[in-house]
């Protein structure tokens, strides 16, 4: 075996200190707070469980688990097929195909706390809708939603295109030749071709949905009444406008867990079939 | 250069950013006495308004120039400075000097000694009425108080004909009033990003009917907010929802304001601080009048929320920040602050100008005439409490009907608050 060059090792070794005293001790210590009450300037006083024991009878809780398990499947799904779609559509050079795809990229490039500010006015009572949708507890969620998607589809539009991009145009021919429609050239060559791609459209939107934060809470900051609430933005209104770190770290956990988990069965699942 | 040197340059950098990192924390780790160095005392300030950061840099200039002690101001969005005032607190290099207001989040502190003790500065301020003492304990300073009211403009009652009310009888008829002209009698701005502002109508109908001390005791977790109490304050507010603005929970504070300045809404329950964002030809034309008197039996109280400023038990500049807080104690202080700001705020200091506008004088005289000042929700109680009032609040302002349960959720959440 060849000796590893001891400057390639500095070069892995200095990294992972960094990471581990910058990233992963803080992570860590976010387990150990879970399991406190603190209040940020006082010692912690260890609680064991109960935080988790209390999620069990928070209503706002439930709501905020509810909604993002809403806001996954919504925001993912229609993001996914959405950016599919388009680059689908959008994969062919032709005139002007610059111009659309640019234009449904453009949404990217927005700071989102901007995109919601612009959103916000849309919505404003006497505009499109006669009252706004944020205000009312049962549209809130979807009203934000619209925004966050506006922005995602045309990201997940670009992954989608890269992966288009990287198919053998040779296959496509010989699937004309064996005489496959349009339908099963896409089931049975475009889409096993986009399997790599799938992954980290997966893990980008599982991702992205989970630490959805910035455009509900500037729309609506969980409101009204805790009704697009999302387990995001309960933590963070859990931590600094009531103060309860220990309680929040414990929702941390709760959302690194599940994002952990879904991306993990997935990637275990994915190298599994390779 | 070749492939080696670079190597070996960027291993270097690497390793510094390392040292430099662990050792920048290793600092804010140690939590011993910092030893004391002269210099400038930095006040941490979350006045971003442009008109209040005029005010409290003008106030930094005109304590500069006296040549004594040096400060210097450093200002931040509110929102950071409220989630990081734990963090400044608990450093070991902590700013001298913070902008805030007294009240629960206050006292909690000073018990844990991370405040310091400014009994000296108050020394210096023997002709300040007793409840600025009171409110503000050994660790805060106050400077200015402003007021609440329904704001309305002068031009548009006149045009509609109508005359501020005194009793709530008046008041309802007021609202009548202008309903059958095709206005909407009451703005309302507790949508998205200021939900807060639906608490002015719960103080002021809680210290209208049960009083300041039964208010006190409720916001500091001594009474329930399902208590029969709480619930009766509901009935006369549910009486005038009807002429409250509909999207009076979709829009915010600034919109509201808007609405009002524009004629669309006839007054606006708010604090006098608006008048920050409000155009300067408007401001001459508007006025205010008290929150309706419900029970005449109830002393009279009124919301009065003061600012200043504090410090921390850690600074190393105690000598120049104290030298400071008496500076901005003085009546001179108070009116180079006053001059430079929107105009609208009253000075703490009892021999101070104010800036002299009817409605400033007026609003000073508001306050004097209450037995008792209250200072808002959150400052009453906590900054924790308040997200349980907005959430009881705008359900309350769209589905009356769930009063009980409203109520119910509310004691709960608060409890949790408590209890933590």
């Amino acid at each position: 075996m060849r000796r590893v060059p001891p400057i390639l090792l500095l070069f892995v070794l200095v990294p992972l200190l960094v990471e581990g005293f910058w990233v992963f001790w803080p992570a860590l210590q976010g387990f150990w707070l879970a399991l406190t009450n603190w209040d940020g300037v006082s010692a912690p006083r260890f609680v064991g469980l109960g935080n988790f024991s209390r999620m069990i009878d928070d209503p706002v809780f439930h709501t905020a688990v509810t909604n993002t398990a809403i806001w996954l499947v919504l925001f993912g799904g229609l993001s996914a097929a959405g950016g599919l779609g388009l680059a689908v559509l959008l994969q062919k050079e032709r005139r002007g195909v610059g111009a659309y795809r640019a234009a449904l990229f453009v949404p990217v490039v927005f700071s989102l706390v901007a995109t919601s500010l612009i959103w916000q006015v849309l919505y404003q009572p006497g505009g499109i809708f006669d009252s706004s949708p944020l205000a009312d507890p049962d549209t809130a969620l979807y009203a934000v939603l619209v925004p966050a998607l506006w922005r995602q589809v045309g990201y997940v539009m670009v992954l989608y295109l890269a992966g288009l991009k990287g198919i053998d145009p040779g296959l496509y021919e010989a699937a004309t030749l064996d005489g496959a429609t349009a339908w099963q050239k896409f089931t049975h060559v475009t889409w096993p071709q986009l399997r790599s791609v799938n992954s980290v459209v997966l893990s980008v939107i599982v991702i992205d949905s989970l630490r959805s934060f910035d455009v509900v809470w500037s729309m609506t900051r969980g409101g009204p009444y805790h009704s697009s609430e999302l387990l995001s933005t309960y933590m963070y209104a859990t931590a600094f406008q009531s103060l309860k770190l220990g309680y929040a770290s414990a929702l941390a956990v709760v959302i690194f867990v599940l994002a952990f988990g879904v991306i993990v069965t997935y990637l275990v699942r994915a190298f599994r079939e390779n | 250069m070749d492939r080696r040197h670079f190597l070996r340059v960027t291993a270097a950098a690497g390793a510094g950013l390392l040292v430099s990192g662990t050792a920048s924390c290793a600092t804010s780790a140690s939590s011993g006495p910092v030893a004391q160095t002269a210099g400038t005392a930095t006040i941490q300030s979350n006045l971003s308004a442009p008109a209040a950061k005029a005010a409290i840099e003008a106030l930094v200039k005109a304590f500069n120039d006296r040549r004594g002690a040096q400060v210097s101001v450093n200002t931040v969005a509110s929102e950071t400075f409220r989630t990081q005032l734990p963090s400044y607190l608990t450093s070991a290099n902590p700013p001298d000097l913070f902008t805030w207001y007294p009240g629960s989040l206050l006292k909690g502190y000073e018990e844990k000694g991370l405040l310091l003790d400014v009994s000296d500065v108050w020394q210096t301020m023997g002709d300040y009425p007793q409840a600025f003492k009171t409110l503000s304990g050994k660790v805060f300073v106050p400077t200015t108080y402003y007021w609440w009211g329904f704001f309305y403009r002068k031009s548009n009652f006149a045009r509609w004909g109508v005359t501020p009310p005194k009793t709530w009888q008046e008041f309802v008829a007021l609202c009548q009033t202008l309903q059958g002209k095709g206005v909407v009698p009451l703005g309302m701005g507790a949508g998205a990003d200021s939900p807060w502002t639906a608490s002015s109508w719960f103080d002021y109908f809680n210290i209208r009917i049960n009083g300041a001390p039964f208010h006190r005791e409720l916001l500091a977790g001594k009474q329930r907010f399902d208590d029969p109490k709480v619930k009766a304050i509901f009935t006369p507010w549910r009486e005038v929802l009807p002429y409250t603005d509909p999207n009076g929970t979709a829009i915010g504070f600034q919109e509201a304001t808007t609405a009002m300045l524009q004629g669309r809404t006839g007054m606006l329950l708010t604090g006098a601080f608006f008048a920050d964002a409000a155009p300067k030809d408007a401001i001459d034309d508007i006025d205010f009048f008290r929150f309706p008197i419900i029970d005449p039996k109830v002393p009279l109280a009124e919301e009065g929320p003061t600012d200043g400023f504090f410090a921390s038990a850690r600074s190393p500049h105690v000598k120049e920040l104290k030298e400071f807080l008496t500076y901005a104690a003085t009546a001179e202080g108070q009116e180079v602050y006053l001059k430079a700001s929107s105009g609208t705020v009253l000075p703490t200091h009892p021999g101070a100008k104010d800036t002299g506008t009817p409605l400033v004088q007026k609003g000073r005289a508001h306050l004097k005439e209450a037995a008792e000042i209250t200072q808002f929700f959150n400052r009453d109680s906590s900054d924790a409490l308040q997200p349980t009032a907005d959430a009881a609040l705008v359900k309350f302002l769209q589905q009356p009907d769930q009063l009980d349960s409203i109520l119910a959720t509310w004691q709960k959440a608060a409890e949790q608050v408590w209890s933590a």
